[in-house]
């Protein structure tokens, strides 16, 4: 047997967020140990922000992540409002689908553009490829552009958005700024033709791994769920938000600082992939055909699709996103901010706001005493639903490649984090244990 | 007068808009406040409103504006806007008018500022009479609740229908242009605007004790009275907002703007503040005005005293927007007024006024846009010090006298103001003695000969090189004060028989500081000037033979008539107390003393105020001064 | 030669290394001055031979201070990006509660397996050349002080509170619309963009230098904040700077 003896270390895995460890040793062609590790400093979010008021909870909780602060302030939001019994508008309703529109374009043409594309044209990073390829990096740096503008007209900004506020918005875009938005949308579209083509011609070196596992995301019978819905599972019926517990039941493991989590296997998966195999008919028209040219239709179980699953995802996000501003435009746009809603009155309360972010399904769980003030706080976030995951699907894939060069292996392994677009400091800011 | 219904007028002003060729600015709503902002449609405006939260001047001198575009060894450019498109701005409060006159006789003093008044003369004035008055609001005090002139059309809300005076030629062809139905005022509209006239002069809630004639002396008095300005001050969080607010104010910094290329980029002025920490703050990190109760007088002192004296206006409109800006409530002129007028019964009341003599005078533009020059030498004296000699590019020369400085530009990091260490006497070149502190001075330390840099001057009043003529001259130095005193002490030297005595008394911290060491050596062989040297103390490793001790222990040892000698002094700001001690020691008369100062010097005019020294601007009222004129001056020394 | 540039993160959350990634056509023009060897983020290669260090996130652990030593010794210019290198920023919150505690709640028994003290800037364990502060920093910031950088001046970064920007930018105040804002102590550069935003300024550029803390918290409670919120305020980005204090 060549190669039976291969040691792979890889440490703080590069084009990836946060900071996580590979190790596998195989001897005389065994496997002695496969770890995918987490060294990540944890913050301890969740005990920050106990004794602040239900006005900063979300400034606090969106500083957990930079890339997904959109989607952190949201899930946030809702939780201080659900607690509470704040409702928001019909028009702040549309308006929130719009900025995780603008989150998932933001974060997925990030990671398929500078985290994956790089491994498929075979090169360490983006930047030789400003060189080699520089009309297609353009063109990944002016969607990317467009959907930061997005972010910014929306939120204020990507990272940190100040826009968000408990109730609704502190400044209303105008329509005719939401037209001009729509029109860059519309001009973005013959772009992701060209990405998704370029990435149709690499799509054969994502390997054709696959292990049956659980999918678990939001669904809602009427869209393709990122703001609201309920908890859905691909091996059970779906659930209220409120019941995430049950689904989730984090646990610690010696080899990281985030927790791991299962359900009614040993793992399970969230992310684009696990939304495209739970809502994949409710998807938009032009998505639904992106998916196809790829061959991708549910249930997929190869993770390494899930970076495709996110190509579709963009698609759809534009086209969704014309839509909602057309849907806007036909009810009129009241530009008066929500600061200072007279209709907040604090109150005792406890409430679970879980929305899909780019990575996979977030919660936030908060409590509050009857001055406002936070007195528990627990955040499930999305990566560190996948860290088992990505070890069982490691434990099944090293064996499948131990006989490849190390360089190969090392390479395949890092493409499997990858793939699954981890925030590893977001993971590590977790739960109480029960 | 005219008199148009509020419907035509409507009109008038949609048609304005619709006239793509101006600009049509006007008072909207913004939240629960109002500012000034480009009308879309004459249903934008709410002209009844109290006050904007930013004054009209920021369409003048705004808020950022570039002056000069540079490409890097290659030129300077003035930066105008691409066109000047005409403005017309409705809803102008009187105030505010009478701010802005304020600001044209301010930018076209001694030199005039071509940007502000490009954009001046570009503009369209349609006034309103006040109809809300803001509860800070004490213009009727200050005499600007109405205005007689300085508006190009004045409207009076008369009920359905607004009077109009016609100010100006302007104002009435843009009324014959574009609006409709206009028609004369009958008396009734005379008397009506009269009556609104009066009623505004009662609408202010605030209370003025006593007449505003008073202040300037009552200031003066106040001056030194540190407990009162430490308690007004005390909660001063040094936030710049009501000076940022305020429609006379005009201080600005400059700053280079390079973009990504480092080749090209920009040098833009942006709205700056007497009241933030690091105004007067130089390079060497000295601050002239480090504490609050300092920064927070000088305003007062700049609106009240200063200005009066040098224009004969107090400098404040009564607005009210620093009263309503100043979260914790200190910056009302109404009340530290009062508070100073009822406190002065204990310092014996003001009752005179002073009435100032003044004499505004123009003499062309300022130029904004540096000269290119070459280094042509470069000379390293001291660890710190280096001497360029630096030639004007296109055959130019400086023509300067000695005492002057320059202001020396690196492209893409600034503008430095530097002393002019040689004289005149040589023509085609001028030497620059820099020392290495800040970003500029870093900079031009690494240039080499041959490298471009960009010049403006010579600024500044010089050495009176004239009337000092046959006099005993005696220059004391200290460290690089003698850089400036240079440029006069060789004219001196190369015109020797033209003055009498003359003795160079230079000090020094240690003897490898010692400026200029091979000239100093020359000088001491002379016989027709007495050179002595002191350093405060020589270390161990080093050779020394010439006096210990600091410069003031000179001046016992020198020969001194008080009635022939004048001193010429400059040196480190601790200096000149001492100095001047010992030579009041020795009867030398006041007017026998001069000295140059240094602050920090931005645009080398007299107008971005950085380096005011209470009434006096040292980059155009100096840097040379007379003893007995600044004496009484208490930031001066 | 262009300069060799790094970029390392510690306890933060990216952020801000996602703004310099952000900077779209501005990336490639700054990568026309700068080489960038190593940025784990988005690059696989990695290099030791470095001349600047642009260092996010906050020291949290004894072990972080081991790889700031080496980050300093390799570099000759080290720049703090973002509130938490910078000021200590979010993540001092912590600091004012009981470290254990925190721990053993987080992680119950297995507590003493997660190695962790006081939040603290990175100027706490090696002295730092240049500062880009913000949460997240302001990409114009940042342009302003690598330019300042790469030309040999000292980056241009105010010493004077929001306020200023927020009156230039023609903002109505705050205070005025019934929100508590701690821009009147909080340093500039950030073009008062929150609020712009028709939010509150929340501080995470840092104090200014000599912020008169007293006055703002009197200013805090005159419009009707209660004495502990006006304090617990302070504490959310002010936390390690008032600590030093």
């Amino acid at each position: 047997m060549k190669n039976s003896n291969v040691e792979v270390n890889v440490h703080h895995v590069t084009r990836v967020e946060g900071h996580g460890n590979i190790s596998v040793k195989i001897k005389d062609g065994i496997v002695e140990r496969c770890e995918w590790s987490i060294p990540e400093a944890p913050r301890f979010f969740e005990a920050m922000v106990v004794g602040r008021s239900w006005y900063e909870l979300h400034h606090v909780t969106s500083r957990i992540c930079g890339i997904c602060s959109i989607g952190h302030t949201l899930a946030s939001l809702k939780a201080t409002e659900s607690a509470l019994g704040v409702t928001i508008s019909d028009q702040d309703l549309k308006l929130r689908k719009l900025a995780l529109h603008a989150e998932n374009l933001q974060s997925h043409i990030l990671h398929l553009g500078f985290l994956v594309l790089p491994d498929l044209m075979g090169v360490g990073s983006v930047i030789p490829l400003a060189s080699t390829n520089l009309a297609e990096v353009k063109i990944v740096l002016k969607l990317h552009r467009t959907a930061n503008e997005m972010s910014n007209l929306i939120c204020g900004r990507t990272t940190h958005p100040q826009r968000l506020i408990p109730g609704g918005f502190s400044k209303i875009p105008s329509m005719k700024e939401l037209a001009a938005l729509r029109d860059k949308l519309q001009d973005s579209i013959p772009n992701l033709q060209t990405v998704a083509e370029l990435f149709k011609s690499l799509s054969h070196k994502l390997p054709n791994f696959k292990r049956e596992t659980e999918f678990i995301a939001l669904t809602d019978s009427n869209e393709y769920a990122l703001y609201d819905g309920k908890l859905g599972s691909s091996d059970t019926a779906s659930a209220p938000v409120k019941d995430y517990l049950a689904y989730t039941n984090e646990y610690i493991v010696p080899q990281s600082t985030a927790k791991w989590a299962k359900h009614v296997r040993d793992s399970y998966m969230v992310g684009a992939l696990a939304r495209f195999n739970l809502n994949h008919d409710r998807l938009s028209p032009m998505a639904k055909k992106t998916a196809a040219t790829f061959n991708l239709s549910p249930v997929c179980y190869n993770p390494f699709m899930n970076s495709i699953a996110q190509l579709v995802e963009v698609v759809h996000s534009v086209e969704d996103s014309i839509r909602l501003i057309n849907e806007l435009e036909a009810t009129g746009l009241n530009t008066q901010p929500d600061y200072n809603k007279p209709e907040i009155k604090v109150k005792a309360g406890t409430g679970v706001g879980a929305v899909e972010v780019p990575r996979g399904i977030l919660f936030h769980d908060y409590t509050y005493n009857d001055k406002g003030v936070c007195t528990k706080a627990n955040c499930i976030i999305p990566t560190n639903q996948n860290h088992a995951n990505i070890q069982l699907d490691m434990n099944a894939l090293v064996p499948q490649i131990a006989e490849k060069p190390q360089k190969e292996i090392e390479l395949t392994l890092e493409m499997l984090v990858r793939a699954y677009d981890p925030c590893i400091s977001c993971s590590t800011h977790v739960t109480k244990i029960n | 007068m005219r008199v148009i219904s509020k419907e035509n007028f409507a009109q008038f002003v949609n048609s304005l808009i619709k006239d793509g060729s101006l600009n049509v600015v006007g008072v909207k709503a913004k939240g629960d406040k109002f500012a000034f902002g480009p009308l879309e449609s004459a249903s934008e405006l709410r002209m009844d409103y109290d006050v904007t939260l930013l004054p009209p001047k920021k369409y003048f001198f705004p808020q950022r504006e570039t002056l000069v575009t540079y490409n890097v060894g290659k030129s300077f450019s003035a930066k105008s806007p691409s066109e000047i498109k005409p403005m017309v701005l409705v809803g102008v409060h009187p105030y505010d008018i009478v701010a802005l006159l304020h600001m044209d006789e301010i930018f076209s003093e001694t030199k005039s500022d071509p940007y502000y008044f490009e954009k001046r003369k570009a503009s369209i004035i349609i006034g309103v009479n006040i109809q809300k008055m803001s509860k800070w609001c004490f213009a009727p005090y200050m005499g600007s609740a109405t205005v007689e002139y300085g508006y190009d059309l004045m409207l009076t809300d008369v009920g359905n229908r607004y009077v109009i005076n016609i100010g100006s030629e302007k104002g009435e062809k843009l009324l014959d242009k574009y609006a409709k139905n206009v028609t004369d005022a009958l008396a009734r509209d005379t008397q009506l605007v009269g009556q609104k006239k009066r009623e505004v002069m009662m609408m202010s809630q605030q209370k003025l004790d006593f007449p505003t004639e008073l202040i300037p002396e009552m200031l003066t008095k106040f001056y030194t009275e540190s407990s009162f300005w430490e308690k007004h001050s005390e909660k001063c969080l040094a936030c710049g907002s009501c000076v940022l607010v305020c429609p006379t104010c005009y201080c600005f910094d400059v700053k280079d703007n390079p973009d990504l290329s480092l080749e090209q980029g920009e040098r833009v002025r942006i709205w700056d503040g007497c009241l933030l920490e690091d105004f007067a703050k130089v390079a060497s990190g000295e601050n002239f005005r480090a504490t609050r109760p300092t920064r927070y007088r000088h305003r007062y002192f700049k609106k009240g005293k200063y200005l009066y004296d040098r224009f004969g206006f107090i400098s404040c409109v009564g607005c009210g927007r620093c009263s309503s800006n100043c979260l914790p409530d200190i910056a009302s002129p109404v009340n530290l007024f009062n508070d100073m007028y009822h406190e002065s019964v204990n310092y014996g009341q003001v009752t005179t006024v002073s009435t100032p003599d003044i004499k505004i005078q123009t003499e062309g533009n300022i130029d904004y846009v540096p000269k290119l020059a070459t280094i042509i030498r470069k000379q390293p004296m001291t660890a710190m010090e280096t001497l360029f000699e630096i030639k004007l590019d296109d055959g130019l020369v400086l023509g300067h006298k000695p005492g002057q400085f320059v202001e020396l530009s690196v492209f893409g990091i600034g503008e430095a103001p530097i002393s002019i260490s040689s004289p005149p006497t040589k023509k085609e070149t001028f030497e620059l003695c820099v020392r290495k502190l800040g970003n500029v001075t870093t900079k031009v330390h690494s240039l080499k000969i041959g490298d471009k840099v960009g010049i403006r001057g010579p600024f500044g009043t010089g050495f009176d090189t004239e009337s000092l003529k046959g006099k005993d001259l005696l220059f004391v130095a200290g460290g690089l004060g003698l850089a400036p005193l240079r440029s006069f002490f060789n004219y001196v030297l190369d015109n020797r028989k033209d003055y009498g005595q003359v003795t160079l008394l230079y000090g020094c911290k240690e003897p490898k500081e010692l400026l200029f060491a091979d000239e100093l050596l020359a000088l001491s062989k002379r016989s027709d000037v007495d050179f002595m040297p002191t350093v405060d103390r020589c270390p161990e490793t080093e050779a020394w033979t010439g006096n210990t001790g600091v410069i003031t222990t000179l001046i016992p040892q020198i020969k001194i008539d008080p009635e022939k000698t004048y001193a010429v002094i400059c040196g480190p700001p601790i200096m000149y107390k001492f100095v001047i001690a010992d030579l009041k020691k020795r009867s030398v008369p006041d007017d026998h003393i001069i000295m140059s100062l240094e602050r920090r010097m931005k645009c080398g005019v007299g107008k971005c105020g950085h380096c005011q020294i209470n009434q006096i601007y040292v980059c155009k009222d100096g840097p040379v001064f007379n003893y007995s004129k600044i004496k009484g001056v208490p930031e001066a020394l | 030669m262009k300069p060799k540039a790094a970029f390392f993160d510690f306890a933060g959350c990216e952020g801000d290394q996602l703004q310099i990634a952000n900077l779209e056509e501005d990336l490639l023009a700054l990568l026309g001055q700068i080489e960038v060897v190593s940025f784990r983020e988005v690059m696989k290669e990695h290099s030791d031979n470095y001349d600047i260090a642009f260092v996010e996130g906050s020291c949290t652990r004894l072990q972080d201070e081991d790889r700031l030593r080496q980050i300093r010794k390799n570099a000759k210019i080290v720049v703090a990006i973002g509130s938490c290198a910078a000021i200590g920023g979010i993540n001092s919150l912590k600091n004012y509660k009981d470290l254990d505690a925190v721990k053993k709640t987080v992680y119950g028994e297995n507590a003493r397996l997660f190695d962790s003290y006081a939040a603290r800037a990175i100027d706490a364990v090696i002295p730092v050349d240049a500062y880009v502060y913000g949460c997240p920093i302001d990409r114009e910031d940042f342009l302003q002080v690598v330019k300042s950088l790469l030309l040999g001046k000292k980056p241009d970064t105010p010493t004077y509170p929001v306020c200023v920007e927020c009156k230039k930018n023609e903002n109505v105040c705050a205070f005025e619309r019934g929100q508590y804002c701690v821009g009147p102590v909080t340093r500039a550069g950030c073009n008062s963009c929150c609020v712009n935003e028709g939010t509150i300024c929340w501080g995470c550029r840092g104090l200014v230098d000599n912020p008169n803390e007293n006055s703002h918290k009197e200013v805090l409670i005159k419009y009707g904040q209660t004495v502990d919120d006006a304090i617990n305020k302070f504490r959310l980005y002010f936390g390690w700077q008032e600590a030093k204090r």
